[in-house]
């Protein structure tokens, strides 16, 4: 019988800003190519009886932050499950998003959305927008590895006393004044690294596809997976980042 | 008096200017007038804010703006816009005071302007437009826009129920500002053969009225087509006020209000600027589509997106596209996918470089549909750029091409993209890249021929 790994795509249409369906691509081939039968459910603001414990992996793209309300009025009666899912199951959760799970999102107009409180941080939308490339290094599922991506920065984010989910060689990361970027807890990434993370970084995608493997029992894949585009991609872009101008100060690319 | 120096020395830094060149200057003088007087453009004589007109939105503006301002001026209006494209507050003084007496009076039928999204409640503190026409609201400029509702709450700071709006019917985000003015006119684009579809994992966009999906039933441009959100009903109208009908791409007309019109550029994302246009001049105007019709005959766009240029025995076509922005990309594609013809197709994606810090983002690629593109005939993909063309080529593998039809190379010489022009048998080659790179590849053409 073909292993078969469940997708939740979380508000796809409501919450979709940078290319983030290359995400669910990234995660169905990669499944594929492990030979699983591979389904990928929308969860939408109409989706009946949604329970987070019916997948193996979340996404959540981020959004305009107009429309959270109706997204947490949705999603806080799932808030216990949430909590559970994320202590062995993987979630990826990226942008704007990460305020839908933290305590509090204070907007620019100055008026407040209480989040679903998972996480103990507080979102405050900036006034201006800071987007720039991202390179940070992590630990997901035992292995360190580099991510690189770019960060569209719409909010600062305070997390506490929250572990980070990577720690920043460049980038604005959780508030262009530390070197802490995202957020993580349990199994639940939350990075402000937008569009296709996975594509970008395959590397965090199979330590995800083996998590997922692992918590259903299916036995490792052996096969190595060719990485040699992505890998050639990530130093083109750290030359480019080690050479360009800057105005950040909390972190600085040496060679 | 602080403003007839501000509009003495706009004037005659306007003329000093002139002098060396006449395409330089648009913004300038209006800057440095505004320095020496803040509310300078607010000052000037003889506006009817009933006489004036804003184009603003993601996409086409210029070229509505464009539109407009030569059927009025082929119709014997006098006119006065910023057609050079200069679209804030310093390029709209800077028109101002060039057009006006020296002491500040202007005399013009109307006043058409585009206005950059971001920067119209600036604008609209100084010169309170009673009419605005929004093209489109896109994901753009990600880097300092952030995201669509980041202009919409913009937009929202100051229409209000004085104002008439032309909206984009079959575009959800626009038509929604119909709750906020006192009178909407829309306009679209029927069902043409270059309409298309996207895949059902590709998103679309949340209702801006109750938060839920909206759906479309296909896409005249991306993004942009008739819509409907099942949970509250909101749509757009079956028959809007101004709508381009019968488009044939053969004969290259179309048709509003039963007026036969020649079509100067059949490519789908202009079908909406004419739409507009032509709702702008007989709604504000008063001329009717029949005179409008004759001046489509000799319209010729400014900075327009597509060139054709020869090169030994093959023809490149090159689209220009904005970057970080998936609608003029995927209007690209499309526009590509629907040669029949065997081709060639090089990405030039880039890094982007609108100011500092620069940054590697390609991901408005995901966005868009390639499939179309990779199930026409294409013999070849050449990725090119620096620091981009690894993540252009990952993005044409996961629409299914195979490694080995795509040749990457990570530099952006000209003379290396015309040795690959070189290697392949088709004659048809389609290029997608910045503007800058394409002029060199004009230049190289033209120095080998001097040769």
């Amino acid at each position: 019988m073909t292993n078969s790994l469940k997708i939740g795509w979380l508000f796809p249409n409501t919450l979709n800003l940078h290319g983030e369906r290359g995400n669910i691509l990234a995660i169905k081939a990669e499944g594929i190519r492990r030979g699983c039968g591979v389904e990928v459910h929308k969860i939408t603001l109409d989706t009946q009886d949604f329970n987070p414990m019916d997948y193996d992996f979340l996404f959540c793209a981020p959004g305009e932050m107009v429309h959270f309300p109706e997204i947490i009025r949705f999603l806080t009666p799932c808030k216990e499950e949430l909590l559970a899912y994320i202590e062995n199951r993987p979630m990826l959760v990226t942008g704007t998003s990460i305020g839908l799970f933290g305590a509090e999102i204070i907007r620019s107009e100055e008026y407040t959305i209480a989040g679903l409180g998972i996480l103990k941080i507080k979102c405050s939308e900036n006034k201006a927008v800071y987007g720039d490339d991202l390179l940070f290094t992590c630990h997901y599922n035992d292995k360190e590895m580099s991510i690189i991506g770019s960060q569209i920065q719409m909010m600062n984010l305070d997390i506490f006393e929250e572990p980070p989910f990577g720690h920043l060689n460049y980038g604005y990361g959780n508030t262009g004044k530390t070197k802490k970027e995202g957020v993580i807890k349990g199994k639940g990434i939350f990075t402000n690294t937008l569009g296709p993370i996975l594509v970008c970084n395959p590397w965090l995608t199979e330590e995800i596809v083996n998590l997922i493997e692992a918590n259903k029992n299916i036995s490792l894949c052996q096969i190595k997976r060719d990485n040699t585009l992505e890998e050639k991609s990530l130093i083109t872009k750290v030359d480019f980042i080690k050479n360009k101008e800057t105005a950040l100060t909390n972190t600085t690319l040496s060679e | 008096m602080k403003f007839y120096f501000a509009l003495w020395y706009a004037k005659i830094l306007s003329w000093v200017i002139n002098r060396v060149s006449k395409d330089r200057g648009t913004n300038l003088p209006g800057e440095k007038a505004l320095k020496i007087d803040p509310g300078f453009v607010r000052n000037f004589k003889n506006i009817d804010y009933d006489k004036v007109i804003f184009i603003t939105g993601t996409n086409g503006k210029s070229t509505t703006t464009n539109l407009v301002a030569h059927i009025l001026t082929e119709n014997g209006k006098k006119i006065i816009s910023n057609i050079e494209g200069a679209n804030l507050l310093g390029g709209i003084a800077t028109i101002l005071a060039k057009e006006s007496t020296f002491t500040g009076k202007l005399k013009a039928d109307y006043f058409v302007f585009e206005t950059d999204e971001r920067y119209l409640p600036l604008i609209y503190a100084q010169l309170p437009a009673k009419n605005m026409l929004i093209t489109n609201l896109q994901k753009d400029q990600v880097q300092r826009n952030g995201d669509p509702d980041f202009i919409y709450r913009k937009l929202a700071s100051f229409i209000n129920s004085e104002m008439i709006l032309y909206l984009n019917n079959e575009e959800p985000r626009s038509k929604s500002f119909e709750w906020m003015d006192e009178r909407s006119v829309y306009y679209g684009v029927e069902k043409h053969q270059e309409s298309f579809i996207k895949g059902s994992d590709y998103p679309t966009l949340a209702c801006p009225k109750c938060h839920h999906d909206i759906q479309f039933d296909y896409y005249n441009t991306d993004n942009v087509g008739p819509f409907l959100c099942k949970t509250c009903g909101y749509a757009s109208m079956k028959n809007p006020d101004y709508e381009i009908t019968d488009i044939n791409f053969k004969d290259k007309t179309f048709k509003l209000k039963d007026v036969v019109f020649n079509m100067p550029y059949d490519l789908p994302f202009m079908f909406y600027n004419y739409a507009g246009a032509l709702a702008i001049c007989e709604e504000l105007c008063d001329i009717s589509p029949t005179a409008a019709a004759q001046s489509f005959k000799n319209f010729k766009n400014i900075g327009g997106r597509f060139e054709v240029l020869k090169y030994k025995e093959k023809t490149i076509k090159y689209t220009r596209i904005k970057q970080e922005n998936p609608d003029t990309l995927q209007s690209a594609i499309n526009v590509i996918a629907f040669d029949p013809k065997e081709k060639m197709v090089a990405f030039g994606l880039n890094v982007v470089e609108d100011f500092t810090p620069h940054y590697a983002n390609t991901f408005y690629a995901f966005d868009c549909d390639f499939k179309p593109l990779v199930d026409s005939k294409v013999e070849s993909y050449l990725c090119f750029s620096e620091h981009a063309s690894y993540d252009t080529a990952n993005r044409l593998i996961y629409e299914g091409v195979k490694k080995e039809s795509i040749t990457i190379m990570d530099s952006d010489d000209v003379t290396k993209i015309f040795e690959e022009i070189d290697k392949v048998k088709s004659d048809n080659i389609y290029i997608i890249t910045k503007l800058a790179t394409f002029e060199k590849m004009q230049k190289f053409i033209e120095e080998g021929k001097k040769q």
